[in-house]
């Protein structure tokens, strides 16, 4: 027996009813007005240049005590954690009780090239836990840094323990060098200072192309064609659209700061390596010594499982949790699992730490 | 494949089909049009003109203009696809063996009429060509933006680029031979990485095949021609890893970029001596106002903070100085001094 048994009266079929749904899908596509994102009702608590913190207002009042500051990669918007209603890390997290900060880092312009990773953690980052800290008058609050944010979050952690009393990193990559990582892979052949001395800050549309040919054919195609089965699905449609602008609406990356991330995390790996410096500050994962919850995604094509894991040999902190989950780098965020089993562990942990 | 009819059956089956198919797909098309541009409409349109007969009437899809680019460009590639695989479905790949039958329709099914030359049996490099729309820029479409002006320095520099440079012009001759050099440098990396992505499409179509032959168990079938094109994408994804994963595609993208980057940096000296001759602010000035503008804001915030440490541990030692000087003072007799008097006083003693 063969490996295909396609009837040909159904392939046929199968091909026209594709080709209607096309055709109609294409009607409702046009009849779609720009997506809208962001579930949450905030407010603006602290501002410099670009960069806002905003604190998100739950339907009641928190009822933790220790604040948590959001730290979100600079390479995408920070909306992905508050993208639509039933799509919200941020509102599940309010939903039981914890007290949710955002640091949205703006749009670099050229005029922040010259922004380092020093301008990033020792300034920004600090400037940002001081004003959360001062709102509550903490001496100490919670940190949860996401992918790039996440080790930022850890060298800030690492540097400045009396400020973080809990430490949350989720899809966090920390040793760049596993063989499966095919982005840290690129990377090593790339002269680095030539690429940034030649264009200044790195265009948004270039970095979105480095992560769509990753994976090209699911994601400049098969996403495409799948997409087809739900075009007459309006829910369905303007949830995919939604995920869709968050892809393609990336800020520019400041020169000297990707420079820097580049050169010492993906070329010289070293967070697992050592000799990592950011401004004046020597940083050491063995200095991250407050608890960890570590949460990373099965699937994660981007900062694969086996970059996130060796935080636990790495960091010095005794009290170590790790949270695999099952899902992508994206899922981890916007699946129905996603809504149902990450808050709550976010939540039950702090709870136990509180 | 059913095994219910015999092979001529089903291709007088799918002639008729074919015609049905197409009639409704004429009807369809001629019902969108006419309520659309009130036209008639060719009587009957091949699956790709059908397509794009589709994505003139709705070229102008509002908001989501980008998302409905990026459909058209993967359902015209998947319809070709279709037809491909229709066509092995009826039997007409008959004289050669069913696995390679079905991976010569994957492979015909890339190959699109209008598919350029050097793409053809490359289906990821004409994947990686197609997509269109903002938000995602290829190395080759960012070098789009400054064609112009290597074209005019290819065309000066080629003609200068065996000459040896000397005068007045001396530097400007050799910046544009350098460019050229850089400009044959970034093609010949071009050509190496297309190289590879051949390789990665060829191989996918060897994967393609065993990952078929791995379904022939009961239950393992596949039956619909998306299963089908989905078994493909997971070949060519892993024939992909396995080469972007190499040393080779390491070493060869890195010279990709580097060699690009080396380019870019011509061209924009080059604009930057044209700007200059004209009087205009250049990057490299901007740069420089930029770079001190942050350099004298870390320095504000760094002196800021030592300052601000300095003036409150001023504040709290003339306090403590203030405290002492009272103590004496409030158990002395107590003595009125006229204020004016003791102000010229102060004013005496500091001089």
């Amino acid at each position: 027996m063969g490996p295909i048994k396609i009837d040909p009266q159904k392939a046929l079929d199968e091909a026209l009813r594709f080709n209607r749904k096309l055709a109609a899908g294409f009607q409702s596509l046009r009849s779609l007005d720009e997506v809208d994102y962001g579930a949450t009702p905030k407010e603006e608590v602290y501002r410099e240049d670009k960069l806002v913190v905003y604190r998100f207002k739950g339907k009641d009042k928190p009822t933790a005590k220790t604040p948590i500051l959001i730290v979100y990669a600079l390479v995408n918007r920070p909306y992905m954690v508050d993208l639509q209603d039933d799509r919200s890390l941020v509102k599940n997290l309010l939903a039981q009780g914890e007290d949710v900060y955002l640091i949205d880092w703006g749009y670099p312009d050229q005029s922040d090239r010259y922004l380092t990773l020093d301008d990033y953690i020792n300034g920004f980052i600090d400037r940002c836990v001081d004003a959360v800290a001062k709102r509550h008058k903490l001496a100490k609050i919670n940190l949860l840094g996401i992918c790039q944010g996440g080790a930022f979050s850890l060298c800030y952690a690492a540097t400045h323990q009396h400020k973080i009393r809990n430490l949350i990193t989720m899809v966090t990559p920390v040793d760049f060098h596993t063989p499966d990582n095919m982005l840290s892979h690129w990377t090593r052949g790339m002269d680095v200072d030539l690429f940034v001395d030649t264009l200044g800050n790195v265009p948004a549309d270039l970095m979105n192309w480095c992560y769509l040919t990753l994976k090209p054919v699911r994601l400049f195609q098969q996403k495409y064609i799948g997409l087809v089965d739900i075009l007459d699905d309006k829910v369905e449609l303007e949830n995919f659209l939604r995920m869709e602008k968050w892809i393609f609406d990336s800020p520019d990356q400041a020169g000297e700061a990707f420079r820097q991330f580049i050169k010492d995390f993906y070329q010289a790996n070293k967070l697992i390596n050592g000799g990592l410096k950011i401004g004046d500050k020597d940083v050491s994962l063995k200095n991250v010594t407050m608890p960890i919850l570590n949460i990373f995604a099965e699937q994660d094509h981007l900062v694969p499982p086996s970059a996130s894991r060796p935080l636990k040999q790495h960091a010095g902190t005794k009290d170590y949790t790790e949270l695999a989950f099952k899902g992508g780098h994206i899922g981890i965020y916007v699946s129905g699992r996603a809504q149902r089993e990450v808050p709550s562990a976010i939540h039950d942990w702090l709870k136990a730490r509180a | 494949m059913s095994d219910t009819k015999s092979t001529p059956d089903w291709s007088k089956d799918w002639q008729a089909l074919q015609s049905q198919y197409w009639s409704a797909w004429s009807d369809a098309t001629r019902q969108a049009q006419a309520q659309t541009q009130g036209q008639n409409p060719e009587a009957a349109v091949p699956w790709q003109q059908g397509l794009e007969q589709w994505s003139r009437m709705f070229g102008d899809s509002g908001k989501q203009n980008e998302t409905a680019e990026r459909v058209m460009a993967s359902a015209k590639g998947y319809v070709a696809l279709m037809q491909s695989m229709l066509a092995t479905a009826t039997g007409k790949n008959a004289d050669v063996g069913p696995l390679q039958a079905w991976t010569e329709a994957m492979r015909g099914g890339f190959n699109l009429p209008d598919l350029d030359a050097a793409l053809r049996n490359n289906p990821l490099a004409a994947m990686l060509r197609s997509i269109p729309g903002q938000g995602a820029q290829s190395f080759e479409q960012l070098s789009a933006s400054f064609a112009p002006f290597l074209a005019q320095m290819k065309q000066d520099g080629m003609s200068w680029l065996q000459t040896p440079a000397f005068g007045y012009a001396r530097e400007q001759q050799e910046h544009r031979q350098k460019a050229v050099v850089a400009f044959v440098e970034f093609q010949e990396a071009i050509k190496q990485y297309n190289a590879l992505i051949l390789k990665s499409s060829q191989r996918s179509f060897a994967i393609f095949e065993d990952k078929l032959a791995a379904r022939s168990e009961p239950g393992r079938q596949i039956d619909s021609m998306r299963g089908l094109y989905d078994l493909w994408v997971d070949a060519a994804e892993e024939a992909y890893a396995e080469i972007a994963l190499s040393e080779e595609f390491r070493k060869v993208y890195g010279s990709v970029v580097n060699a690009q980057m080396r380019v870019r940096s011509h061209v924009q000296q080059e604009v930057e001596r044209i700007g200059t001759d004209l009087g205009m602010p250049t990057r490299t000035e901007l740069n420089s106002v930029h770079k001190r503008l942050h350099e004298l804001r870390r320095a504000g915030k760094a002196s800021g903070g030592q300052d601000l440490a300095a003036l409150q541990s001023e504040v709290v030692q003339l306090r403590a100085e203030v405290a002492a000087l009272e103590k004496p003072q409030a158990s002395a007799p107590k003595r009125t001094v006229p204020a004016k008097k003791k102000a010229v006083k102060t004013s005496k003693q500091k001089r």
